[in-house]
């Protein structure tokens, strides 16, 4: 048997090759392990023993172990924090230390929290499962956790924690007053008393020397002039420095300085903040109108039908279908023929009597005289007079030689 | 194999033919040169290998094995693009909470992330440089061989280095984030800036006038289906004329001074392309390059060594993207444009040069987008496919690296891309807001944010 051609390569190649293979499997193992370590495991062999001890170990067995999360469809958010605060539902902890404490009750009855989550009050980046980036702040994540820490750094006046309003105002931007939001209320009635919409649009109304602040909170902080500002270089820190006093930002400004108190200028700070164009759903915002409204016009021609001659048609609800010219009542939809020549109109189609149709009617009518529109024996006899009324009103009209615009069916 | 049916009487034989071979696998560990030549015949991925491998050409300092080590890259991209697939969204509304759940809630997720990101960077340098060591070299060249067209192979390279920075950029755009959507503002700007046809260009590249859902679906159809598919493609078809050029030009430049050396007249073997087959075989001159001496099997020791560069830089990768994570900025926003506004590192040097070119006199601005996004780049990539017509340097040049023959061209060529490689650095690390010059050392203005 012929041997294998001699090569002068393995000699090298094998060890190189075995080193290949070593870094292989010492990468495998680096790559799990950096996979495998999250603070949320600690967390949760914490809450386990928090549980039991308080709880008992039948309870402890109950936590849910693994990434939680709360996902809202509506507002595309997957808030994965319940699953280091994972006693945000359980009783008995509210005065626990974080992340093993109850979320207050109060404004959870409003806010159910898998129709809200947890960002969209909070902020913070519900995405996260590590501690910094989901709290913040942190590079390219612009919403960072609204809490007392923060509040801290910017040494709110009285309650640190109140930043998170600034999201209440979210879905409550059009409310005069909402309940938990006073920093937020106090900015509103600062807002009206000192009439900031003299000079600045808000809301779709107000002056045009300022520029318009309905949406100011989106503008981007690099947009805002920092020259003269010390200390913190952030949207907030400018607004509230600009509010205390406007020329020592932007010297050639016009706006007043309105000597507001440093708790002032930070709540009208945050007011201005709020205000952006949140993609909210619409259910979610209180006062928004669920009804397309009428015109002016739509709703005094309505007024002066109730008054008018043929109020009772109006009332009644005969006008959804059928106008009444000789009586001045004009239908919105005039589905229904014209009830000014009824007595006349119903003999002649039917062959039978107003009072007699009104007292059996047939086809549509036997469906709305059912349903709809129920009427008494004593108010039938009432629609004929009233309906003779109308067609001896008609009648008049046509003998003066004006003949009214009935429609026909 | 009809003749191991089990008539009874007739003997069960086993097979012999020459060309039949039996074993289910392919050996690893050949004990004969014959059992080496199979593994190479039997085998349907190594078939575009030769049974013997000229030993010059394994040098590691030939080729710096460098197309292997692209190949490699373009597995690996493969391989973790898989399942990125199934978990990203190619939607405006979904594509960027996609990847925020691939980096924070997918098992492996931010892992695999990595690997794709790097070795997507790192196949542009790999190709970049291996293009480089074929010019060096001037591998681009025919040798003595008949019927061979390596100047073509050639311009298949250049076509895939095409491919392959395209494949990046429209892999940038993906994340949906700011970094992506203002690479491609910057890339699509300059595309627009082709006289008359330009708007038109950056039309058809975006499906629309603004980068937007049209833009998203274009793009991710070109990155996951088109342009791998276009590349994989050439791949295949550039690996098999490497296999009928006669392999890397190295071996021509040693068959032209094997012609000098005295070679002993094989008797008992005769080597065809596929393998080795004994007896009565058509007689073949023997080569130089088969001569046994001057050759080794390819399996094991080519197959060995491609393992090594394999698995090295899948090894090197997987350490890499543990370590080096894939930034996610801000979800996009056209409102708001990043400060600087930068296109992908490997076009920085056009970006660099289009900033250069743009000159103001007064109020009046000429437009560099033009000369440095696409006269300069198109000059270049046309010279670039041209050049094996171009170059007149004898054959001795071919396979060598930097001869006297081709000096003047190579001293050209590397002006050529150390230019490139200052200005890319320069466009990396000293740009900042403005696009104003910092050195690394020296820090940004503070970006100032929201709280």
């Amino acid at each position: 048997m012929e041997q294998r051609t001699n090569s002068p390569y393995p000699r090298l190649d094998k060890p190189v090759l075995a080193i290949v293979g070593l870094v292989l499997v010492v990468g495998a193992v680096l790559f799990t392990i950096n996979d495998r370590e999250h603070e949320w495991r600690y967390y949760q062999y914490q809450f386990r023993r928090v549980v039991a001890e308080k709880l008992g170990a039948e309870k402890a067995r109950t936590v849910p172990s693994g990434l939680q999360q709360i996902w809202v469809p509506s507002l595309g958010h997957a808030d994965r924090c319940v699953t280091c605060h994972q006693a945000v539902a359980w009783k008995g902890f509210e005065a626990a230390e974080e992340p093993f404490r109850t979320h207050p009750a109060e404004p959870l009855k409003g806010h159910p929290i898998e129709k809200f989550g947890c960002s969209s009050c909070h902020g913070g980046q519900g995405w996260a499962v590590d501690v910094g980036p989901a709290h913040g702040p942190v590079e390219h994540w612009e919403e960072p956790l609204l809490g007392t820490q923060l509040g801290t750094e910017y040494s709110l006046v009285d309650n640190k924690a109140a930043l998170m309003q600034m999201n209440c105002n979210t879905c409550h931007r059009y409310d005069r007053e909402t309940k938990g939001a006073e920093m937020i209320n106090l900015a509103k009635q600062i807002v009206n008393a000192r009439g900031c919409r003299a000079c600045h649009v808000i809301n779709s109304r107000g002056g045009t020397i300022g520029p318009d602040l309905t949406f100011v909170g989106d503008k981007a902080p690099e947009q805002y002039e920092y020259g003269r500002l010390s200390g913190q270089r952030t949207a907030f820190a400018w607004h509230v420095a600009h509010l205390k006093d406007p020329r020592a930002l932007v010297t050639d400004t016009v706006m007043p300085n309105f000597n507001l108190t440093t708790k002032e200028a930070q709540a009208v700070a945050m007011l201005i903040l709020s205000w952006r164009k949140s993609p909210v759903p619409a259910a979610m915002v209180p006062g928004t109108p669920r009804t397309d409204p009428q015109t002016a016009g739509e709703r005094a021609a309505e007024e002066a039908m109730k008054i008018g001659p043929g109020a009772w048609f109006v009332k009644t609800g005969c006008f959804v279908c059928h106008s009444i010219a000789a009586l001045g009542v004009k239908s919105p939809a005039q589905i229904g023929p014209d009830l000014s020549t009824a007595v006349d109109d119903v003999q002649s189609r039917f062959g039978r009597t107003v009072d007699d149709f009104l007292a059996s009617p047939t086809g549509t009518m036997s469906v709305v005289l059912s349903r709809q529109i129920i009427l008494t024996p004593a108010e039938k006899t009432i629609a004929v007079q009233k309906l003779r009324e109308a067609f001896a009103e008609y009648q008049r009209q046509k003998a003066a030689g004006k003949t009214p615009a009935v429609s026909s069916h | 194999m009809a003749q191991t049916t089990t008539s009874p009487g007739v003997p069960r034989q086993t097979a012999t033919a020459p060309g039949v071979h039996p074993r289910p696998f392919w050996s690893v560990r050949p004990q004969t040169d014959r059992q080496s030549g199979d593994a190479i015949v039997s085998n349907f991925l190594l078939h575009w290998f030769p049974a013997k491998t000229y030993k010059p050409s394994m040098d590691w300092t030939y080729s710096f094995w460098l197309g292997t080590t692209s190949a490699a890259l373009l597995l690996l991209l493969t391989l973790s693009g898989g399942p990125l697939l199934f978990l990203y969204v190619p939607s405006v509304e979904r594509a960027y909470a996609s990847i925020k759940d691939i980096e924070f809630a997918v098992t492996f997720g931010s892992w695999i992330r990595s690997v794709h990101r790097m070795a997507a960077h790192l196949m542009v340098a790999a190709v970049f440089l291996h293009l480089i060591r074929v010019f060096l070299t001037g591998a681009y060249k025919n040798g003595v061989g008949q019927g061979q067209r390596r100047e073509w192979n050639w311009v298949i390279g250049v076509a895939m280095f095409l491919l392959t920075l395209l494949l990046s950029f429209t892999g940038y755009l993906l994340p949906w984030d700011q970094l992506a959507y203002w690479a491609v503002t910057v890339g699509t700007n300059i595309a627009s800036s082709i006289p008359v046809i330009g708007p038109t260009v950056r039309e058809l590249l975006l499906g629309g006038r603004a980068i937007d859902q049209p833009t998203l679906i274009r793009f991710y159809v070109l990155h996951v289906i088109v342009l791998p598919g276009a590349l994989g493609g050439l791949f295949l078809y550039h690996m098999w004329r490497v296999r009928k050029d006669g392999g890397l030009a190295k071996a021509d430049a040693v068959a032209l001074l094997g012609d000098r050396i005295e070679t002993t007249p094989v008797k008992t073997k005769t080597y065809t392309l596929l393998g080795v087959a004994r007896g009565t075989a058509p007689a073949v001159r023997t080569s130089t390059i088969e001569a046994p001496d001057l050759t080794v099997n390819s399996v094991p020791d080519l197959t060995r060594r491609i393992a090594i560069v394999v698995l090295g830089t899948i090894a090197v990768l997987s350490l890499l993207a543990v370590y080096a994570r894939s930034p996610l900025e801000e979800a996009a926003n056209a409102l708001v444009t990043p400060n600087p506004a930068k296109a992908p590192w490997y076009f920085l040097w056009l970006q660099e040069i289009v900033t250069d070119t743009t000159i103001r006199i007064g109020s009046f601005t000429i437009n560099g987008a033009f000369i440095g996004g696409v006269v300069l780049p198109g000059l270049l990539v046309t010279l670039l496919t041209l050049w094996p017509w171009i170059d007149k340097s004898p054959l001795a040049a071919a396979g060598v690296w930097l001869p006297r023959t081709r000096r003047a061209q190579n001293a050209a060529f590397l002006a050529i891309v150390a230019i490139v490689i200052v200005f890319t650095l320069i466009g990396t690390f000293c740009r900042g807001p403005y696009w104003n010059f910092y050195w690394p050392w020296q820090a940004w203005p503070e970006i100032p944010t929201r709280l």
